[in-house]
């Protein structure tokens, strides 16, 4: 469970070219949540993401991932936090160019210390479930766009995280590559009880999801469950 | 870590080549001027101390300052046979210079004329492998003199003609006697060459009235590192304060003087090297992290925290310094082992530096295991301490903020 309380975030404050780019965020996202921030350009979504995610920190407010507050966190505890609670998903696909497949879906396992067998085992679970398991000694450059997005989001997937955040993760996709890979999401969300939230403007993504929170100016203007 | 660093390595292939051949080059360079420097100044002082200078001499106060009959040692003997117990003394030898008018029918010159024990200065100093002409002293040699080449062209000598000598004794009376030119030397130093002459003391003593006495005593130590050392034990042993007792250092302060100009020159042109290398290494790393700097932040967001982003810069350049040290090392070293037995030969060089006795054109290389292992320490520190401000540029960054660098 994740709850925002009063949650505030400014960009240049007390510049003149002051945002307020998040306003008064009250949330609470339940376990298991298929959940899309949307809004138009500039509302907010990615720094919301970002605040949830502990990639930022906020100004006024808090946040709690189950009992923890991540806001009090410091730097390196939010690292640690990343590393074993969340998972990414980035619209710019963002494998590392060295490693292969296999190794980029196992790398954040291999940095939390599971062992050689357990990662082989779930890399190919995850790769399987999300049909890259043929590619797995490839390199990212040698992948299309939805494979090289379906690495990362088995990246994210595979040390089995307890929230996924995905900016715009369909971004760069086309409709059929999009739409594989929601289903794929959606897939492991409801299989491994993974909340994933999503920041987009996409149509399809509006359509797999269990929530919608609509952001308008940094503030939530709507929020509805379907 | 240590495996995404070598992956990183082995990918972007075309700038860990030129980091490595960057660092390779630098500590073939660097290794090859240090011994440069190291074996030119260790020639010249070897140079120097073989010819003539002692490593350590004891002199009579102000003798060196004022000179003259009154400022000779008495009583040698006494004090050689405390010289004859320091275990680190390998040789001693004294001498008794005067100064004197040589002439022949045509010419005539003042010169240094030294008597000498010629056994002990066969040990000593080179004197003897100085020989260009004749048979070098021994102490049946009464007349015979050992004449700087340049001195007997001066005098238009060859070997077996006459030369009468007029000085004095060490008494103050008159000396005067006909030596017989019976072996010629050349050291390579005109100044030593053209103004010195030696006799055996067995017969010089009589004509001067010098046994026993000695203007100084010449030391030869086993190893001259002891120099400092030794001294102070003579100092102490012979324990007379109308003596003195100096090194090498103190002898030859012109030369030392130079040669530390010259180590200090060195330094200074060393650090600019090595400022030149740290910047074209940080640069260069500086550059390639820049361009990596989404890839890093990527790594930050998925949790690798800063040490491991830190770890990674650090492999990177010790897999690359090994790299470029593994090959250059043997090279350099091959180097400076080669020229430190087959010195280079720079015409000339024997000029600039004959006034302190430079025999040779020869510029050895030193090749000393111990200075190419700290040369190469300075080169992993330089190379590591290249990574800190890419480092902390990484870090300028928040994780996200870098995953959007361009
Ligand atoms: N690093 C930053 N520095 C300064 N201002 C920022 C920064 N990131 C976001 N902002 C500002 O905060 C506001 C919210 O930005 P955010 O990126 O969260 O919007 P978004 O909803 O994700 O937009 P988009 O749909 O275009 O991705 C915007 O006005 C933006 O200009
Ligand atoms: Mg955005």
């Amino acid at each position: 469970m994740i709850k925002l309380q009063n949650v505030n975030k400014y960009f240049y404050r007390g510049e003149p070219r002051e945002v307020h780019a998040l306003r008064d965020i009250n949330l609470i996202i339940e376990a298991g949540e298929f959940t899309l921030f949307r809004g138009p350009s500039g509302c907010g979504k990615t720094t919301l993401l970002n605040v949830i995610g502990a990639l930022d920190s906020c100004d006024s407010g808090e946040i709690f991932l189950q009992e923890r507050e991540i806001t009090a966190l410091s730097e390196g505890e939010r690292t640690n936090l990343r590393l074993h609670e969340m998972g990414f998903v980035f619209q710019a696909y963002n494998l590392i160019p060295v490693l292969n497949v296999e190794e980029n879906i196992g790398f954040v396992m291999r940095l939390r210390g599971f062992s050689d067998s357990d990662i082989k085992k779930r890399v190919l679970e995850v790769a399987t479930l999300l049909e890259i398991d043929n590619k797995l000694k490839s390199l990212p450059n040698a992948l299309s766009g939805g494979q090289q997005q379906r690495v990362a989001v088995a990246r994210a997937v595979a040390a089995k995280p307890k929230i996924i955040l995905a900016d715009e993760p369909t971004a760069n996709l086309d409709s059929k590559n999009s739409e594989i890979l929601i289903g794929m999401m959606r897939e492991l969300n409801e299989r491994e009880e993974i909340s994933i939230l999503f920041a987009s403007h996409d149509e399809l993504i509006m359509r797999s999801v269990t929530r919608i929170v609509t952001l308008i100016d940094g503030a939530v203007a709507d929020d509805y469950k379907q | 870590m240590f495996k995404l660093a070598l992956k990183n390595t082995l990918f972007y292939k075309g700038r860990s080549t030129a980091t490595a051949v960057l660092t390779f080059a630098s500590t073939i360079l660097f290794i090859l001027y240090i011994s440069l420097t190291n074996g030119s100044h260790n020639a010249i002082l070897e140079n120097s101390l073989k010819i003539y200078t002692g490593a350590i001499e004891i002199y009579h106060k102000d003798y060196r300052d004022i000179g003259g009959n009154e400022y000779l040692i008495q009583n040698v003997k006494a004090i050689t046979d405390k010289l004859a117990k320091i275990e680190a003394i390998e040789a001693y030898s004294t001498r008794y210079e005067t100064y004197g008018l040589l002439s022949n029918k045509e010419h005539s010159a003042a010169s240094m004329v030294a008597g000498i024990e010629p056994e002990k200065e066969k040990i000593l100093s080179s004197l003897e492998s100085a020989l260009t002409e004749g048979a070098f002293l021994d102490k049946n040699s009464a007349n015979c003199v050992y004449m700087g080449i340049e001195l007997a062209k001066k005098l238009k000598l060859g070997i077996g003609d006459e030369v009468a000598f007029i000085g004095s004794a060490s008494d103050g009376s008159f000396a005067a006697d006909i030596f017989r030119v019976c072996a010629t030397f050349k050291t390579g130093s005109f100044e030593f060459d053209s103004s010195s002459s030696f006799i055996a003391r067995s017969y010089f003593d009589e004509l001067m009235y010098a046994k026993n006495r000695a203007s100084y005593i010449t030391i030869k130590l086993k190893n001259i590192d002891d120099a400092e050392k030794v001294n102070s034990q003579i100092i102490t042993i012979i324990d007379d304060e109308n003596l003195e007792s100096l090194t090498w250092k103190t002898l030859m302060r012109n030369m030392v003087e130079s040669m530390e100009v010259d180590a200090v020159f060195g330094y200074i042109s060393l650090s600019l090297f090595m400022v030149v290398i740290f910047f074209v290494i940080m640069i260069y790393g500086f550059i390639n992290v820049s361009s990596r700097i989404k890839g890093f932040g990527v790594l930050r967001c998925i949790g690798l925290s800063k040490r491991n982003i830190f770890s990674i810069l650090f492999y990177e350049i010790l897999i690359l310094s090994i790299l470029a040290t593994v090959l250059a090392t043997p090279i350099a070293a091959y180097i400076c082992y080669y020229y430190s037995i087959n010195p280079i030969v720079i015409e000339g060089i024997a000029d600039i530096y004959k006034d302190y006795g430079i025999v040779l054109n020869e510029i050895p290389f030193d090749f000393n295991l111990f200075t190419i292992g700290w040369n190469l320490g300075v080169i992993y520190l330089l190379n590591f301490l290249s990574i800190l401000y890419p480092y902390m540029y990484i870090n300028s960054f928040g994780p996200f903020e870098a995953t959007r660098h361009v």
